[in-house]
């Protein structure tokens, strides 16, 4: 037990020595901004996952609804129609169509201009037909379906809760629609019932010519004819035209001919009577089928394709769209291709999405800015750690004992002070490869002279102190000596060069990383300027460079105003308030 | 001890430590990178045209004889065959010297003229708003990170109002005969303003703060007390009494300023591109040239002590109470 308090004695002035540091900060007027703003970036450092919106190395893609009009046989430039992207369109009448995307979007297009129009959900609509101008459904994801009387949108009653992908009316009183699981549900002109159906698999889309005949097409190659209430299967001019790639879409004409087409380029054809393989001149993703004429029919897919079919195969068009496209109807010779428009968001100016801007490979600066905390505090206080213990040992070491020991310390420290930082950093990333340790070992070797030179001098001149010399008359120990009665009177200045090493560790690591020679898969607000440096963008891209710069410039004020506040603490002439008489002098 | 002795044994010190930074890089290099020609030799070259460039730079030899060979022509100004130029290495890098100095001077001496009288101005005004406002504008100086405030400088005036140059010394192309050639020219100034100013700023904040400390000091002298007894007006102790005994410090630290600048603001030369030593080393780390970036290292390491020690004797010069010890007793 006696052992107990004595220990306790030896730590008391240690946690005394500790607190005042503390006190004067929160005392004095700068120190106490600093400090909170300190914490801030502490607590951004902290909490940097949560705070970052987006995955800092993501390319950030943006989506727009955009449509193609086709007019005469001529496709016209592709416009931005909405925010949202448009998965399905239907032409009502030359001069009049609508398209349907996510989020329950709705356009209406009168002939000169798209209107969005209210809609009664939010879910993703996925597909549409009208049997007139007056009356139209649309359906979408988790079985809604939506119908239309010629001024708005109402929801009906869904006997599902899959999604439905397409839709088909013919007739007033007859109409089809198809969804995943192979679930298919007919109208009958006053509600819609579910099929019994021939198939397990999601379908995709459904095209119609009168009430009597339709060709549904889904996953895996589906196609089911539908023919006077039953659902058959097609019959293929060969056993190896059927395919098992997904069929994204399917249009009929009462002219007997017709195509479907899917994923990797699939086209296939209608003859009237069997279903059989195209040569296509695509391998990606078609999404869409247009019919004009027996001589004349289109097909869209993503990223800008549009294939044309001239009776006898099909060639691709060189628009000059970029954007995909998910949906065609063609009517009379008039018709659009809607889709989306999911292009990298480079460069993008600050909103509400990316706080900060994006990059030029679209990458979100803000959540780089909030991981870049990390690395600086991380680096920062690591280092400053490493400097001021080195420091403080050598401080102690060569203040106490001098003699031999002080001369070889010393020594060492003025080398020390031949070394330039950022090229002698320079020169370890050429010897090793570029990593964040490196940088700490760079700063941390160069930054502990000062610390060791400031704590010995503190050190020397406590020697001579009188308590020193009455406990080394009292028999104590140089480890002693050292520990409870030097050790803790140097504390505050220790503190003090604390904070001062991580500034500077901090702007250190700055600097580094802005030339390159921190790790490359690291965020740190040096490497996002470094980024933007070597972009070439950041002449005109001041989101991408200001922040960065705005955060070092604020921690690094936050630890130089608790410096400051803890310099009073060590200089008491530094003390006082508005009096130049030098009424508190004493030394 | 006395004056003489002390600097006899300061310069003596000096070459020592230089002589083992020196030392110590040479082995480093030669024993972290086995083979140096690696960066030099083409694949597909034969052995013997792979030892003939081992020869020309002469790196056929042991490692003892290079080095004291590498010592011999250090200081003779003779630092070796550049990997990437192809050429000797002095010409290159004392060209390269003076167009940093060319670029830290004026910024220096702009930072060193204003500091000292804001500190001057901040001292005075002890406990207002004014002194609350500067210590904090000088902090936010020394904290932004100056190859930041460059890259805002170029934005703002170089692209935005485009008054001024980005980038570079001069325009190109332009013909000049020799380095003063090139300098004494409308045309350099106009490239230096940027990056000048830019470093300026961010060194003006240190003198500021510096002055500010010590004038508080001296303010609690007794000669001042003195001062204010003879009824001396306040503008005349601040600037004739007080500032002229504050300036010390300040004095020194512009010395030790100098040393660093050679190397210290590699980044603002990376930014505006200017073809000083500080380019020219994260150049050679770039394409594995290192008996470049050992010699802009030295010159660099070189510079920094010569003002340390400039800074030193400057302290003695101006403070007559600096003792000369014997350090550490």
């Amino acid at each position: 037990m006696a052992q107990e308090t004595s220990r306790w004695k030896q730590y008391k002035p240690y946690i005394q020595s500790m607190k005042a540091p503390f006190k004067a900060i929160w005392a004095d007027p700068l120190g106490r901004p600093g400090s909170i703003l300190f914490l801030v970036i502490l607590f951004v450092a902290i909490f940097a996952p949560v705070l970052a919106t987006h995955d800092p190395h993501e390319m950030n893609e943006r989506v727009e609804g955009t449509a193609a009009s086709f007019i005469e046989g001529q496709w016209e430039r592709m416009r931005v129609i909405g925010d949202k992207p448009l998965n399905a369109t239907a032409v009502v009448s030359p001069g009049e169509s609508f398209a349907v995307g996510r989020e329950g979007t709705i356009l209406h297009y009168d002939g000169t201009a798209w209107v969005e129009q209210e809609s009664p959900v939010d879910t993703s609509l996925l597909g549409l037909d009208f049997f007139s101008p007056d009356f139209g459904f649309a359906v979408g994801e988790k079985g809604v379906i939506l119908s239309y009387d010629g001024t708005s949108w109402e929801k009906v009653e869904s006997p599902v809760e899959i999604n439905l992908n397409g839709v088909a009316l013919p007739a007033e009183d007859k109409g089809l629609a198809v969804g995943d699981d192979g679930t298919i549900l007919a109208w009958d002109g006053a509600s819609w019932t579910i099929l019994d159906s021939p198939a397990t698999r999601n379908l995709k889309a459904i095209s119609m010519i009168g009430p009597d005949f339709g060709v549904i097409v889904g996953d895996r190659g589906t196609i089911i004819h539908y023919e006077d209430g039953e659902f058959v299967d097609p019959s293929y001019r060969t056993f190896m035209d059927g395919t098992f790639r997904r069929l994204n879409a399917v249009a009929i004409s009462e002219e007997g001919y017709g195509f479907a087409t899917g994923e990797r380029g699939e086209i296939l054809g209608y003859d009237g009577e069997d279903w059989y393989n195209m040569t296509s001149p695509e391998s990606r993703e078609l999404t869409g089928v247009g019919l004009v004429s027996p001589d004349e029919a289109y097909i869209v897919g993503i990223r800008g394709i549009v294939l044309q079919y001239d009776g006898e195969s099909w060639t691709r068009l060189s628009l000059g769209y970029h954007r995909s496209f998910r949906g065609l109807d063609i009517s009379e010779g008039y018709g659009f291709g809607v889709g989306t428009d999911p292009y990298i968001n480079e460069l993008a100016r600050p909103s509400r999405d990316h706080l900060f801007g994006t990059t030029h490979l679209g990458r979100d600066i803000w959540s780089q800015v909030m991981y870049g905390s990390r690395t600086a505090l991380m680096v920062g206080i690591i280092t400053a750690l490493i400097v001021n213990i080195i420091g403080v040992v050598i401080g102690l070491t060569s203040g106490y004992f001098r003699g031999r020991v002080d001369n070889i310390l010393m020594r060492i420290v003025d080398i020390m002070y031949g070394l330039p930082l950022e090229p002698f950093a320079i020169i370890l990333v050429l010897i090793f490869r570029p990593s964040l340790w490196i940088i700490i070992l760079a700063i941390g070797l160069l930054t502990w002279r000062t610390n060791a030179r400031i704590i010995r001098s503190q050190v020397l001149s406590l020697v001579e102190r009188p308590f020193i010399k009455a406990a080394r008359v009292a028999g104590a120990s140089d480890l002693r000596i050292i520990l409870v009665h030097i050790a803790p009177n140097v504390l505050p200045l220790a503190f003090l060069q604390l904070a001062v090493a991580i500034g500077y560790a901090i702007t250190a690591e700055a600097t580094l990383s802005f030339l390159g020679l921190g790790p490359p898969r690291l965020y740190s607000w040096g490497t996002i300027l470094h980024a933007a440096r070597l972009s070439g963008a950041w002449r005109t891209a001041w989101w991408w460079i200001i922040p960065p710069g705005v955060f070092i410039s604020f921690t690094v004020v936050s630890v130089f105003l608790i410096s400051r506040s803890l310099e009073v603490l060590t200089n008491p002439r530094l003390r006082g308030g508005n009096t130049r008489a030098p009424g508190s002098k004493k030394s | 001890m006395g004056k003489k002795e002390f600097i006899i044994r300061r310069l003596l010190q000096m070459i020592i430590t230089f002589l083992i930074i020196l030392t110590g890089l040479f082995f480093v290099f030669r024993l972290t990178l086995p083979d140096p020609t690696a960066a030099l030799v083409m694949e597909g070259l034969s052995a013997e045209a792979q030892a003939m460039v081992r020869a020309r730079f002469g790196l056929d030899r042991p490692l003892w004889q290079q080095y004291f060979i590498y010592l011999g022509n250090f200081f003779q100004g003779e630092f070796g065959m550049s990997f990437h130029y192809r050429s000797a290495i002095a010409p290159i890098v004392w060209e390269k010297l003076l167009n940093t100095l060319v670029l830290m001077f004026p910024a220096i001496i702009i930072s060193y003229s204003i500091g000292p009288l804001l500190g001057v101005i901040l001292s005075w005004r002890r406990g207002t708003r004014v002194e609350f406002g500067g210590i904090v504008g000088g902090l936010f100086l020394r904290s932004a990170p100056v190859f930041w405030t460059g890259m805002i400088f170029i934005m703002l005036f170089g692209i935005w109002l485009g008054v001024f140059p980005t980038s570079g010394m001069r325009t190109l192309p332009y013909e000049a005969v020799g380095f003063w050639d090139k300098i004494l020219t409308l045309d350099f100034l106009w490239h230096l303003i940027l990056p000048a100013f830019t470093i300026a700023i961010y060194y003006v904040g240190l003198p500021m703060l510096i002055m500010r400390n010590t004038m508080l000091e001296v303010m609690g002298e007794d000669f001042i007390e003195l001062c204010q007894a003879k009824g001396l007006s306040e503008r005349a102790i601040m600037y004739k009494h007080a500032a002229r005994n504050a300036l010390l410090p300040v004095v020194t630290q512009a010395a030790i300023t100098v040393g660093l600048a050679v190397g210290g603001q590699v980044v603002v030369e990376v930014v505006f591109s200017w073809p000083g030593l500080g380019r020219e080393i994260i150049q050679s780390v770039r394409t594995s040239d290192f008996p470049m970036a050992q010699a802009c290292f030295m010159l660099m390491a070189g510079m920094v002590m010569v003002m340390n020690f400039f800074a030193d004797l400057l302290y003695g010069y101006l403070d007559p109470r600096v003792v000369y010890q014997k350090g550490g007793k």
